[in-house]
């Protein structure tokens, strides 16, 4: 027998019946928005062919990815996200669905992250695709959601950074940006390092106008002036067309009346070479990553051979539980089961009433008196009824309920019994 | 909803900077200026609440929002590689981070071909061999002493932080190869930054204001 026998593996959890049911009955709520929202649920399989993530390398580094063989050697990992599958899914399965499709999807993903924090190495997301628009509208409508996914969960202090990561790109074309200094300046920009960010303007040799521009980019003020301001700076044909863009989905969200909740952040720059436009995370109080993060990647498709723009948003139902945990609010309670206990002579007729107890929405264990031990508790008569017991929210796990030989039923609650 | 702003401090000299730091930025730090073995100073006035951790701990608490803002060396930074804020270098704490080893190997590091290199800095040690200079290295994790290494023929070179050259110079070691300039900085948690940014902006900007004048 091995030493692991006791343990499960780094960053999985085992999840307890009080917990699990908070977990499900998020799933449950997340499952019934998405569905408000008209998209149509997939399920894709929990592995997949290593090549189908191969190509996108940047998003999804090798060493992150859960990798086996199978019986014929070709390498397979477990599902690292759900934007990829349902992006093979559209280009393969559904090529000659008409866009656009609007996938849901809600499972367990697997990632070597460090754990921690509310980050696990198996985690459950869901998340949403819109597939062949590439409409600010269609940005609008993901963000929206996102915020309504946050908000149908419970989750009531929301704020969305929305960033556009052409305008970086536009930058770096006009610029000549080599890619080593490209890549140099964007995680500068993207973490922040201020100094450094001034060392590197500097060896650039760019103007003071652009080490204006940048600042603007790394500054936390998150105001929507900011692009009136960029505009004022900037004339370069790709961040002009970012910019307008930018301003075009704020005023979807705008009619949305979502605007409350928004700021802008230019520098969010991760994961640039897969995202193509429209960037956005949100995040809460008690939780120190994004609660949901999402944006546009018009590649993700035309990678699988089908041109096809593509935006979408994922949650990690994992963060929205550390969340509400350390936020104090009130969770799910696992409603208990009535214990209907009998003697063996009427089992028949304790089997049906249990069952009829079901039909009406209870949860009914059935379990014979031998294999009660009762003599351990004190039994104290219970003034009510089923009917009463079918009507309360919050039931007590301490009721039980004792099939007599003339087969009526008797309600008990039960204490410790005192010596 | 919490508005504290939790602040980890890397126990010892780089606390007392930050806290006098802090302080001429009109910040009210006598919290953490009690002299006590507590982990954790808090002052509901102002507000604030202090960690006194590990170094090597403080990216780790400020990545996962234990703290909002962290006060560290770039060392630390560098060989823990957190997804963070990182908004103002601080100044003090200044060295080097380097390739040292013994006077012979100066100007001729690649003539090893097959480079043993003894370091604290792990990461860091990697990061410049294999990704800048693509090259294949055997990395030994040590934990202090590090010059011992080539004299005693443990490595043949060393990656760690220089302040004078003094302990090299007196071991018969030099520098080899620059890899990054190193000092305190400050980091901020990526969701404090947009939950918390009426308290944390114009605190970064007041420290930005004193380093300024001095």
């Amino acid at each position: 027998m091995g030493q692991w026998q006791f343990h499960t593996p780094e960053g999985v959890i085992d999840y307890l019946p009080e917990e699990c049911a908070v977990k499900r009955s998020l799933e449950s709520k997340l499952r019934a928005y998405f569905l408000t929202r008209g998209y149509d649920e997939i399920e894709t399989p929990g592995i997949e062919f290593y090549d189908v993530y191969a190509g996108s390398e940047v998003f999804t580094p090798q060493e992150t990815l859960f990798k086996f063989c199978d019986h014929k050697g070709r390498i397979l990992c477990l599902r690292y996200d759900g934007t990829v599958p349902a992006a093979r899914l559209a280009a393969t399965v559904c090529r000659d669905a008409e866009p656009p499709l609007r996938f849901s999807y809600l499972g367990n993903m697997y990632r070597f992250n460090e754990s921690g924090g509310g980050r696990q190495r198996e985690f459950t997301q869901g998340g949403l695709e819109l597939l062949g628009l590439d409409s600010p509208d269609a940005d609008g409508e993901i963000i929206a959601a996102a915020i309504g996914s946050a908000q149908s969960l419970g989750i009531r202090d929301i704020q969305v950074s929305i960033g556009q990561v052409s305008f970086f790109k536009g930058l770096v074309e006009e610029w000549q940006l080599s890619q080593e200094d490209a890549e140099n300046l964007q995680l500068k920009i993207d973490t922040r390092q201020t100094v450094a960010l001034d060392e590197l303007i500097r060896r650039l040799g760019l103007s003071e106008n652009d080490r204006a521009v940048l600042e603007i980019m790394t500054s936390h003020d998150g105001n929507i002036d900011v692009i009136d301001k960029l505009k004022r700076l900037v004339d370069y044909p790709g961040c002009i067309e970012a910019l307008n863009n930018l301003q075009a989905v704020l005023n979807v969200l705008d009619d949305y009346d979502l605007m409350s909740y928004i700021s802008i952040d230019l520098g969010m720059l991760q994961s640039i070479n897969y995202y193509t436009g429209i960037i956005f995370k949100g995040f809460t109080y008690g939780l120190g990553f994004p609660l949901f993060s999402g944006g546009r990647y018009d590649g993700a498709v035309a990678a699988f051979g089908r041109d096809l723009a593509a935006t979408g948003f994922s949650i990690g139902i994992n963060f929205v539980m550390s969340a509400l945990r350390r936020q104090g609010s009130s969770e799910t309670k696992l409603q208990p089961a009535v214990r209907l206990v009998y003697e063996q002579d009427m089992r028949k007729k304790a089997l049906a009433v249990s069952n009829e107890w079901r039909q009406r929405g209870l949860r009914v264990i059935c379990q014979s008196k031998q294999d009660s031990a009762l003599d351990k508790v004190d039994l104290t008569a219970y003034a009510g009824g089923i009917e009463e017991i079918l009507a309360a929210d919050g039931l007590s796990s301490r009721l039980i309920a004792f099939m007599r030989d003339d087969g009526d039923v008797q309600f008990f609650t039960m204490g410790v019994k005192h010596q | 909803m919490n508005k504290t702003l939790t602040i980890a401090l890397s126990k010892g000299r780089l606390a007392d900077q930050a806290i006098e730091l802090l302080e001429r930025a009109g910040y009210n730090c006598e919290a953490a200026k009690e002299k006590t073995r507590k982990l954790i100073l808090e002052d509901p006035q102002t507000g604030m609440r202090f960690i006194m951790a590990k170094p090597a701990d403080v990216p780790t608490y400020v990545e996962y929002g234990a703290a909002d803002i962290g006060v560290v060396g770039k060392d630390t930074l560098l060989e823990e590689g957190r997804q963070l804020y990182e908004v103002i270098d601080l100044g003090f704490g200044a060295c080097r981070m380097c390739v040292c080893g013994p006077n012979e190997l100066k100007g001729r590091l690649d003539s090893i071909a097959n480079k043993r290199i003894g370091t604290k800095y792990p990461r860091i040690a990697r990061e410049y061999f294999e990704i800048k200079k693509r090259e294949s290295v055997e990395i030994i994790k040590l934990n202090g002493s590090v010059e011992l290494a080539p004299l005693i023929g443990l490595a043949d070179i060393i990656v760690d932080i220089v302040e004078s050259g003094r302990t090299l110079e007196e071991n018969g070691l030099t520098v080899l190869e620059t890899i990054a300039p190193i000092s305190a900085r400050m980091v901020v948690n990526r969701v404090s930054m947009k939950m918390k940014a009426d308290s944390i902006n114009p605190l970064i900007q007041a420290v930005k204001r004193q380093l300024q004048e001095g």
